[in-house]
This record gives C-alpha cells, sequence and structure tokens, in this order.
C-alpha cells in the first residue's frame, strides 16, 4: 500500500501537517519497498488560488491508496481525491510521520 | 501551546469583539493573529507598533512589451476582464482590471505578453498595547483574499509562538465558509463560533460549523445578541444540543459594543460589569474546554 502524508519536513521525525492544500510536503510511503519519498509542494503553496486541487493533481501522479493528514482537504481539493479513489484519515495533527503511521496502523485515526 | 480560533460565518455577528476581549483576558504568553486579512479590525483594538513588515506576492498581472507588440488585437478579444486598453493603437494592460488569468499572454502570437507578480499587499508583526505579539496583514485595492495569506499569517503567529514558548495563539478568523475560512480553521486547536439569532446568522453558522465538524476540531459556541430574537436563539441552542456543540454562553445585545470599537476598547476592558463577568466565563469556558 502506498500511504501520503501531510508534512511540515522531510523525514519520518517531521510533524504531520494540518493542512492539505498548501502543505508544505508531501512524504510518501510504500509499504511494499518501504521506501520514503519527499514530494515538494511549494508550488501549491505559492499558488493564489486552488492550491488544494493542485496538490490533488500532484499526489495523483503517485497513486497513493491512503492520505494521512491533520484536519483534512478543503471544499476543492475533497471532491478531487474522492476522484482518485483515495482514502483519507485525519486527526494526525501535531503527531510525526511515524507516529501517525503507527497511529493509522492501530486505527486510531479518524476516517475523513 | 494553543491555537483558538474565533470565527463566525456571517459576518458582523460578533467575532472580532469576541476575539479581541479573548486576546485581552488570555495570559501574558499569547499570539494574535489577524486572519481576516480582506477587511482587517484587530488593529483598532490593539493600537500595533510594526516590528517587521513584509510585501506579499500573490497574484500576476500581464504586462505587454510595446516593441514586441504588432498590434494583432487577438489579446483584446479574449480578455474577459475589460483589462487591454488599445488607444491610439497602442495596446497595454489596465493593471486594475486584469485578474491574472494569463489568456492574453497564451495567446500573443509573438509572446509580447508576459506575466508579473503583482504586489497584493503587506503583512506585518506587531507590538501591541496589550504587550503581546500580533501578526496581520493589509490587502492592496482590488486584491483578492485566499487560503494563502491566511496560512502565511497563521504559520508566522505559530512561528513565534513555538519560538517563544508561548501558550495561546487567539486567531481572528476570516468571515464566510471559503477557502479563508478553511485556512483559518486549519491546525486550531479548538474553534470559537459566534453567532447572532437571525435567519443569516443561523444558515451560516450551519454552513461554518459543517466545516468544523468534518475537521474534527472541537467546538464551542457563543450567542451575541441573543435577546434580540429569543426564537431564533432558541432555535440555535437547539441545533448546538443536537450536534453537540457546547454553549460557551450568551451575551446581551448592547450599544457599548460600538462605543467600545470607538474607543479603540475590547469589551473586557470597556463593556458593563454584566458584560465583563460574561467574557470573563467565557474565557475561561475556552481555556477549560481547549485543555
Amino acid at each position: 500500500m502506498k500511504i501520503a502524508f501531510t508534512a511540515q519536513g522531510t523525514d519520518w521525525n517531521a510533524k504531520v501537517d494540518p493542512r492539505f492544500g498548501r502543505t508544505r510536503y508531501i512524504l510518501l510511503y510504500d509499504e511494499d519497498s518501504g521506501e520514503l519519498q519527499v514530494i515538494d509542494n511549494s508550488a501549491s503553496v505559492a499558488e493564489a488560488h486552488g492550491a488544494g486541487p493542485k496538490t490533488a493533481a500532484l499526489i495523483a501522479d503517485y497513486d497513493p491508496d491512503v492520505l494521512i493528514t491533520g484536519n483534512g482537504p478543503g471544499g476543492n481539493a475533497d471532491p478531487a481525491l474522492r476522484a482518485m479513489g483515495i482514502e483519507i484519515f485525519t486527526g494526525a495533527g501535531g503527531m510525526t510521520i511515524r507516529q501517525a503511521y503507527e497511529a493509522y496502523k492501530n486505527n486510531q485515526l479518524r476516517k475523513f | 501551546m494553543r491555537e483558538i480560533v474565533v470565527i463566525s460565518g456571517k459576518g458582523g455577528a460578533g467575532k472580532t469583539s469576541i476575539s479581541a476581549s479573548f486576546a485581552y483576558l488570555s495570559p501574558p504568553e499569547t499570539v494574535i493573529a489577524d486572519c481576516d486579512v480582506d477587511a482587517a479590525d484587530m488593529h483598532l483594538l490593539m493600537k500595533p507598533r510594526i516590528v517587521q513588515q513584509e510585501d506579499f506576492y500573490s497574484s500576476q498581472e500581464a504586462v505587454i512589451n510595446p516593441d514586441l507588440c504588432t498590434g494583432c488585437d487577438l489579446c483584446y478579444q479574449v480578455c474577459r476582464f475589460d483589462a487591454i486598453s488599445r488607444e491610439d493603437g497602442i495596446y497595454s494592460v489596465i493593471p486594475l482590471n486584469c485578474e491574472g488569468c494569463a489568456y492574453c499572454e497564451k495567446v500573443c502570437p509573438v509572446q509580447a505578453i508576459t506575466m508579473k507578480a503583482r504586489l497584493d499587499g503587506q503583512w506585518f508583526i506587531s507590538e501591541t498595547r496589550l504587550d503581546k505579539p500580533m501578526v496581520h496583514a493589509r490587502l492592496g485595492i482590488g486584491t483578492e483574499n485566499s487560503g494563502k495569506l491566511v496560512t502565511l499569517v497563521k504559520n508566522v503567529a505559530r512561528k513565534i509562538a513555538e519560538k517563544y514558548n508561548k501558550d495561546f495563539i487567539i486567531v481572528d478568523g476570516a468571515p464566510g465558509v471559503g477557502c479563508p475560512v478553511i485556512a483559518s480553521i486549519s491546525g486550531a486547536s479548538f474553534v470559537v463560533l459566534v453567532s447572532e439569532p437571525t435567519v443569516s446568522g443561523i444558515h451560516d453558522l450551519k454552513r461554518v460549523y459543517d466545516l468544523v465538524r468534518r475537521f474534527g476540531i472541537p467546538a464551542g459556541l457563543i450567542i451575541n445578541k441573543y435577546d434580540i430574537n429569543p426564537e431564533k436563539t432558541q432555535e440555535i441552542i437547539s441545533f448546538a444540543q443536537q450536534n453537540a456543540i457546547f454553549l460557551i454562553s450568551q451575551i446581551p445585545y448592547d450599544e457599548s459594543f460600538v462605543q467600545a470599537q470607538i474607543r479603540g476598547l475590547t469589551m473586557a476592558e470597556y463593556g458593563s460589569r454584566q458584560i465583563k463577568k460574561l467574557l470573563r466565563q467565557s474565557w475561561e469556558t475556552v481555556m477549560e474546554l481547549s485543555e
């Protein structure tokens, strides 16, 4: 399974970003290969409008199965993500990426 | 460190009056963030002394290079915003009309049009008369808000709070239910909904609460001007009960809210004894609920 995290940093100790559209990074964890990929989202952060859909388009290319974030996508990103069939889990705000992954595995996160 | 965000849905319900009072009542280690950048008014009550000022670039505007322009008229034909002027055969962009959509740039056959970053406004870090720092912003004429500037203001406030070990960030949220509001509430520890007992007040309260609920952020409700319509107030109370929203307080209509604004004071300083007490209790409830 490929799991995407909204992140404020670039490694497992980084904090989960509560936002989706203007999250600084997306970290993509491939459970099969164990690889953690860093996707830079600064282009979306710099957008005046449409940051949500732009970030959704960005991660679509990587085809994640799950998205873990703090609060969740806003009204414009949400339909885009749903169309991609991604499962969204929230409640990870304030956790590190590692903690968020553990919480997800232990069913402690909220389904959006 | 807790982030308390005050929103209302409908503008004019008393959001800033409440958040400013909270800013007054909160412990000294507090950062204030005014995220209502379209119509900022926290500064009227906080008397900020600007410590740091930064330019904010967000949108773009088109610029026509007259040396390359062949006068083909294509840009004029595609522009939806009446932003191309062709006086005496000279083509130029009217900056105030230009929305930055870049349609003209795309169609220009000789690449005479480029998109330039537009200075949309400034953001500031200031010291306030409450001895609590405030992050705020001012948008330029005709420029638009989006989640971008609100996010920036919130991120700066958070950086200050983390660096100086502050206990609270109090955010005066943006009105409405759009992206600026979403950006205001992202990352909040607790949301205070300020409502008024009117038809549009209740309608917008429900819409904005829907946002808060989906984001999974705990929320409390203050009914402001509750005595102007007891029936509508009861409607709001029922709505709160049905949705497990904690009713923090009900504040009566009082013209001294306006007098306080004129004098540049918060109601926690200027209000009647009853209102001061209600505000103090409200803040204490918020502190309890946000733990």
